[in-house]
């Protein structure tokens, strides 16, 4: 599954850089997360309870941010596995300035979902993570406008 | 509706009557006994792990956390069985099939890690806290891709020589003159048909529970096969266990169609796990561990083409099939044949010649396939056929009735032999044909139909005119792994006139304990009720190689007749003895003998059974039985003509079945009752795949069809109103001329359905459509022409 969109922010680019880059930050917005563990500069573990229609699995994510070019685009990549079920993704986002203040951010991610959640949860799972996505960004844009 | 002939009262309940099934009292009233009422002292309880890829390598298994759970027992591994050399098995189909996988997996849900606890709930808990860390892998998904240079080969275990996901080629019939006969053919039509994997999705799940006794050294296995005997030799020569210390028991079976042929991962890891433990284990699957892992039935991409005169007359038949069997072949096929009987294709149409070509490939899925209630592949043949005919008759502009009634095989041409070498028993097809048309008003429909076309109404009208291929099989061609196909059944009649018999034959919900006795009542005149049907357990029964592929009737049942036969010949010599006459000088009739001409000398099997413990002759074996091991000289060929209606809903695309006429021969008719259940159950078996059933996958190999919110089976609210009739010609070389009826309709119902909602778009240009025809298929199609009724603007 593919997903993109864009989100404006109403935040300088270094501090939204800075925002989606710290695990612990960017982990609070993530829906369903109960953990994040840093492993290194560039790894962490979040832990995250995810619901799809009747279908709730508790994953474990590996995260890597696998490319980083400060302050314009970054490269993750994620692997998780719950019982069952197993997702591996990458996600990328740019960075730009926008005219007259504000950062804006173009992201894309592409997501693989296998097992009991896919097959079981197939027609709803779209739906689900767009959802989740819709939420994640509402979050991020939410604590750095604040 | 046709009446069926009987010869003995209906208090004895011979052959013709509608003797109300044996098994039902304790059914109806939930006193059956299935695998999972049976609760051993001291029973373990096993669940497993399995993988959420469709392909990928496992890095490693943890089972610390799993096994820090009080009442975890154990955690069985790839590698702990590798160590045994039990991590491989093979199939049914001579291939190898994995019980666990050491490295790799190759289906979404395939078996990675049993887990034995105390309780069926902390299985479960062990199940989800056991951590296998995957790398995930390029997938096939599809079978063609899978044959194209470069893709990923699935199987290296085959070895360098076999680097190649195609498993086997298979043809039948002569290419040259199909060839030739497709070249001069004044009209030909070719067409891609392509139909789905389903599955059999049986009310009962699989299951087992293995009892392995270390003190006795002995293996009791209660499981749900279709096939317990050949499970015990497999067994045996498998895990090196003594034949004679294995038994397997079946208990009652809640749907097998097939599904329960196969010998899957669950029933051997719960005999590790009895073995390792030294108690009972039980293993049973849940819904979706069902409808992911075990084996399929149909995924076949037939390309087929038709030659014929432009008058009509078919001249020859050329196939090309590609076939998906996920990643090993463990169809439940005879060894000499990969496709089954698809090779039966040729139908009820009498052309010289066809050349039918077969591919089996592998894909990351689960393996197979099973023939789901249709003999051997003989589903996918009588659609493809039976489409391709509809197509040719559209074409031409002829009547699909009359094309079909040109091209049939007459009645005197039988026994006839097909140009893909079957020898067809016998066969009235236009009989059947005009009885359907007769019954439904077949010209009125078609009236009706260009009234309703006038006023852009869509209905249609479909047949099937299909030709079944049952009863595997003779012993010169049929074997599974080796054993041949024969079937058996032992009689013993005790002192009082009651009796025992034993058949190699498992019954799934058929109605053997009644339709076994009827055969040995029409036999010997012993009453129905005095009759005890046994089966499924292999410490008792007669070798059998069980029942599948509509085999019961045409092979056990004939093991049953000369059982009775045998049995029935020594009570002769008995009554010889008692009314002091010769043998030759008596006469059979209900159930006793006289001596011709005095009627009133006479001696009825009760009073022969007594006299064979009390009164037998001297020099003569005491005692009134016999056992009998059939080898059918050939296969049967029931068959019939189903008409089906259709009306269209163009807002919807939703097709409503109007009406449905099947009518049948299946040779002489053991119990109609029962044959007309076994027509309604197939009939929606074979509507459940046209319109509904299909097993998915996306490019991931996800199964999209995991659960019955997403795999829909009919209900009642689904299920037409069956309307069947039959007509009766019997099987020339079957002792009671009976061909088995258990997968007609499930094969003859489906390219009648597709046939009617093809009839029914034909003039917007629809040639045709792959099963299921889902409204969503049919709305699109309907928007495409721009004959949809539904409101402008609506998302295609």
């Amino acid at each position: 599954m593919k997903f993109s969109g864009t989100v404006d922010i109403n935040a300088p680019r270094d501090k939204v850089w800075a925002f989606v880059l710290d695990p612990t930050q960017v982990g609070s917005c993530g829906p369903g997360v109960e953990s994040i563990e840093v492993i290194d500069a560039t790894h962490f573990k979040a832990r995250a309870k995810v619901g799809v229609g009747f279908i709730t699995a508790k994953f474990v994510v590996d995260l890597e941010m696998a490319e980083l070019t400060p302050p314009t685009e970054a490269v993750i990549k994620a692997h998780g596995q719950a019982p069952g079920s197993a997702v591996d993704a990458t996600a990328t986002m740019r960075l730009g300035d926008r005219p007259g203040g504000g950062t804006t951010m173009d992201w894309t991610a592409d997501v693989n979902i296998a097992g009991t959640l896919a097959s079981v949860g197939a027609r709803l799972i779209e739906g689900t993570a767009n959802k989740m996505i819709g939420q994640t960004f509402d979050c991020i844009k939410a604590k750095l406008e604040a | 509706m046709t009446q069926v002939e009987t010869h003995t009262s209906p208090e004895v309940g011979g052959m013709g009557h509608s003797v109300k099934r044996k098994e039902d009292p304790r059914f109806i009233r939930g006193k059956g006994e299935y695998i999972e009422d049976v609760v051993l002292p001291g029973m373990l309880w096993l669940d497993i792990v399995r993988s959420p890829y469709a392909h990928a390598r496992i890095k490693s298994i943890d089972a610390s956390a799993a096994l820090a759970i009080p009442g975890v027992l154990a955690v069985i591994t790839g590698k702990d069985l590798e160590k045994a050399g039990l991590h491989w098995m093979p199939t049914l189909a001579g291939d190898k099939q994995m019980v666990l996988p050491v490295d790799e997996v190759m289906y979404q849900s395939q078996e990675v890690a049993a887990v034995v606890a105390t309780s069926r709930y902390l299985a479960a808990d062990g199940v989800a806290a056991v951590e296998v860390d995957y790398e995930p892998l390029p997938v096939v998904v599809d079978p063609f891709k899978a044959l194209e240079p470069g893709a990923p080969v699935l199987r290296p275990d085959r070895g360098p020589d076999k680097a190649t996901n195609h498993i086997w080629h298979w043809e039948s019939g002569d290419k040259k003159a199909a060839d030739a006969a497709l070249a001069r053919a004044e009209v030909t039509v070719a067409e891609d048909i392509y139909i789905p994997r389903i599955h059999v999705a049986s009310i009962e799940t699989c299951g087992a529970i293995a009892d392995w006794d270390p003190v006795r050294e002995h293996l009791t296995l209660h499981m749900t096969s279709q096939a317990p005997h050949a499970i015990r030799t497999v067994l045996a020569l498998v895990s090196g266990l003594p034949e004679h210390k294995i038994r397997v028991k079946t208990h009652d079976i809640g749907g097998g169609f097939g599904g329960k042929v196969p010998v899957y991962p669950g029933y051997v890891l719960a005999v590790v796990a009895s073995l390792t433990t030294g108690k009972p284990v039980k293993w049973i699957e849940d819904r979706s561990e069902n409808l992911q892992a075990d084996s399929f039935a149909r995924d076949y991409h037939i390309h087929a083409e038709l030659g014929a005169t432009k008058d009509g007359k078919i001249t020859g038949l050329r196939v090309k099939t590609v076939a998906d069997h996920g990643y090993t072949d463990a169809a439940a096929d005879p060894s000499k044949f990969p496709a089954g009987l698809f090779n039966v294709i040729t139908g009820s149409y009498d052309f010289p010649d066809a050349f039918v070509e077969v591919d089996g490939v592998y894909t990351n899925k689960p393996p197979g396939g099973v023939a789901y209630r249709c003999s051997f592949r003989v589903t996918e043949a009588v659609h493809a056929i039976e489409r391709m005919v509809d197509i040719l008759a559209h074409e031409l502009g002829q009547d699909p009735a009359e094309l079909r009634l040109k091209n049939f095989i007459r009645p005197e041409q039988f026994p006839y032999k097909t140009p893909t070498g079957w020898e067809y028993d016998s066969g009235n097809y236009p009989a059947a044909l005009r009885k359907a048309m007769e019954i439904i008003g077949y010209e009125e429909l078609r009236r009706e139909q260009a009234e309703k076309r006038a006023r852009g109404e869509l209905m249609g009208i479909g047949i099937s005119s299909f030709t079944e291929i049952v009863g595997a099989g003779p012993s010169h061609t049929f074997d599974i792994l080796g054993i041949k196909m024969f079937d058996s059944c032992e009689i013993r009649v005790h002192p009082t006139g009651k009796v025992l018999a034993r058949i190699g034959v498992q019954t799934q919900g058929q109605g053997h304990e009644t339709t076994f006795a009827q055969i040995i009542a029409e036999e010997l005149g012993f009453p129905v009720s005095d009759i005890a049907i046994e089966y499924g357990d292999t410490d008792t029964a007669p070798y059998g190689l069980g029942t599948y592929a509509s085999r019961s009737t045409p092979v056990a049942g004939a093991a049953t007749a000369v059982a009775a036969r045998k049995v029935r010949d020594k009570a002769r010599k008995i009554a010889a003895h008692l009314l002091e006459a010769s043998e030759d000088d008596l006469e059979w009739t209900n159930g006793k003998f006289f001596v011709k001409g005095s009627p009133d000398r006479a001696k009825t099997i009760q009073e022969i059974a007594f006299a064979a413990y009390t009164n037998h002759p001297q020099g003569m074996e005491a005692g009134l039985e016999a056992v009998d091991y059939y080898d059918p000289p050939n296969l049967t060929f029931p068959f019939g003509s189903y008409i089906c209606v259709v009306d269209i809903d163009k807002g919807t695309g939703q097709v409503k079945v109007r009406r449905f006429v099947a009518v049948d021969d299946c040779g002489n008719i053991i119990n109609p009752m029962i044959v007309d259940g076994q027509i309604h159950g197939g009939l929606t078996m074979g509507l459940a795949p046209a319109l509904y059933e299909s097993i998915t996958y996306d490019e991931l190999g996800n199964n999209l069809a995991g659960t019955f919110m997403d795999y829909l089976l009919p209900t009642a609210v689904e299920t037409p109103h069956w309307e069947t009739d039959k007509t009766v010609t019997p099987s020339p070389h079957h002792p009671i001329g009976a061909k088995g009826v258990g997968e007609s309709a499930t094969v003859g119902a489906p390219p009648a359905i597709a046939n009617a909602v093809v009839d029914a778009l034909w003039h917007l240009g629809v040639r045709n459509i792959d099963i299921p025809i889902t409204p969503w298929k049919v709305w699109q199609i309907l928007h495409e022409k721009g004959v949809s009724a539904s409101p402008p603007g609506s998302r295609t």
